[in-house]
């Protein structure tokens, strides 16, 4: 572990990013909304889930993406293959399954009139097929959606034609990801967050650790800033095209609470996780609405994943996903439940001021934001951000 | 199945059987119901067994727990639920935490 003390180092390292104050309008207008509706959702690569969620033939998850005005269906078909479709039937265009996860045993039947489509998206049955008059059932399957698949995160393109592959936009985070192993961890807990706030002040308020210190002075008051009121750095920043990471190493002298420590010790895993960390903590935003966050946990490495979908201009569903290697007795279960009610807790705190922020800047009292250079890694996103509002 | 409540070297827990819920948002909010003064006697008193808990429970493969180990497993999750209520805000729920009602655990264990 390194203590790195040294000051601007990332305004040194990306010049171009400049130093300036940013705008907050995009943070709160209905205008910047549509833009990125427009712009951004649907001329980007998504993370719907991962491979791990549809593991079987016929194994399926459904999501209405308000801000795309879409709703998506993946499925695994008989043959193996992840596939990703619009979630509507050719007939009278009903979606088509409402249920956010299941298996199709026979065929995805429509509620409405009982057309039914096969694990491929093919029209299998018309009920009174007859009576229609010349429809061309083999070009009425259903909308296929370009959908590629990354070390088990499952992306979609809603585009017609993607300009690159979900490996070309993934660029660098995929070439230090690449290999990681996520498969080997599993899903230990998953939160859904009805916030009140754009989704980008949500997104921001966790892409740096400033904040840990204060905010999160009750919970993890020793991570960043040391004792002679001294900060840590960042141990690294790698910007990509689109994308982002930030590493730290905690205080080499952080002594958890009682209760932690009791966890780390039953909860020791016998095998190391191959995850690609830079630091005890990475995380990389996955542009546009993506966070994986890669942790050395005390007893072992675990990984957790964001994504934040806008739902309205000051309304996001905060999707939290938090991945262990799976628990290979109850010590190790009961020792990451306390890393999951830590995380949860510490996160509450975090939802709560995403919502005060919103209020704040809702006022437009404060017209420009002032990023530090720890900070660089908002100021990046933000100017991504601004180069695809500028796009024809 | 057996009469007892919890195995017979854990007897001692018995009073504490309401903590034994099987689900996160039950845990959750047994901690946000109780006050100050139940959360910590529950924490004092199982921070004290939850080793010997866990040494138990994990004599059988995990998923395959008779009534009474499952109830100490349970008991186990109560006190990672309540760590931080005593060790980091001195209150049942997080200090300026959020509603969690809208802070939902989904597919909850």
């Amino acid at each position: 572990m390194r203590t790195v003390i040294a000051d601007k180092r990332w305004a040194e390292k990306y010049p171009e990013i400049g130093t300036g104050p940013v705008a907050a309008e995009p943070l709160i207008s209905s205008e910047h909304f549509e833009l990125e509706r427009e712009k951004i959702f649907r001329r980007t690569w998504l993370n719907i889930g991962r491979v791990e969620e549809i593991p079987n033939p016929g194994d399926y998850i459904a999501k209405d993406l308000t801000m795309c005005r879409a709703s998506v269906l993946i499925i695994r078909g008989r043959d193996g293959e992840v596939r990703g479709f619009h979630n509507v039937c050719s007939h009278r265009g009903n979606k088509l399954v409402w249920d956010e996860k299941g298996t199709c045993k026979g065929t995805l039947t429509c509620g409405f009139h009982a057309w039914a489509y096969n694990t491929k998206g093919e029209l299998t049955w018309v009920p009174d097929e007859k009576n229609f008059f010349d429809l061309p059932k083999c070009d009425l399957g259903l909308t296929p959606i370009h959908t590629e698949v990354f070390e088990g995160f499952i992306f979609i393109h809603l585009a017609e034609r993607p300009p690159e592959s979900l490996r070309e936009y993934l660029g660098g985070v995929a070439d230090q990801l690449e290999g990681g192993g996520f498969g080997e961890l599993a899903l230990a807990k998953r939160y859904r967050v009805d916030e009140h706030a754009n989704w980008k002040i949500a997104l921001d308020a966790q892409n740096e650790l400033y904040h840990l210190p204060f905010q999160h002075r009750r919970t993890i008051p020793e991570f960043c800033v040391l004792k002679d009121g001294q900060f840590t750095r960042l141990l690294d920043v790698r910007l990509f095209n689109h994308h982002s990471v930030y590493s730290s190493d905690p205080p080499e002298d952080r002594v958890g609470p009682a209760t932690e420590k009791l966890a780390a010790r039953f909860s020791v895993a016998e095998t190391e996780s191959r995850l690609p960390r830079i630091g005890s903590f990475d995380f990389y935003t996955i542009f546009p609405n993506m966070a994986l966050l890669l942790f050395r946990g005390v007893s072992h490495d675990f990984y957790m994943s964001y994504n934040f979908w806008p739902q309205a201009v000051d309304r996001t569903d905060w999707d939290i996903k938090i991945y262990f290697r799976p628990a290979e007795n109850a010590g190790q279960r009961v020792g990451q439940e306390y890393f999951t009610c830590l995380l949860r807790d510490l996160l509450q705190e975090d939802a709560t001021a995403h919502e005060q922020i919103h209020i704040g800047l809702a006022s437009r009292a404060k017209k420009e934001l002032y990023f530090q250079d720890e900070e660089m890694q908002i100021r990046y996103f933000h100017t991504v951000l601004d180069r695809f509002y500028a796009e024809a | 199945m057996s009469a007892q409540k919890l195995p017979a070297e854990f007897a001692d827990l018995e009073p504490f059987l309401d903590w034994a819920l099987a689900t996160e948002r039950e845990r959750t909010s047994k901690r946000l119901a109780s006050s100050m003064e139940e959360i910590q006697a529950f924490y004092d008193y199982m921070s004290a067994r939850v080793e010997a808990a866990t040494a138990y429970l994990n004599a059988f493969p995990l998923g395959t727990l008779p009534p009474e180990a499952e109830r100490l497993f349970h008991l186990s999750l109560s006190l990672m639920e309540v760590a931080n209520a005593v060790e980091m805000f001195q209150n049942p729920a997080v200090i300026n935490g959020f509603d969690v009602k809208r802070f939902a655990p989904v597919e909850d264990v």
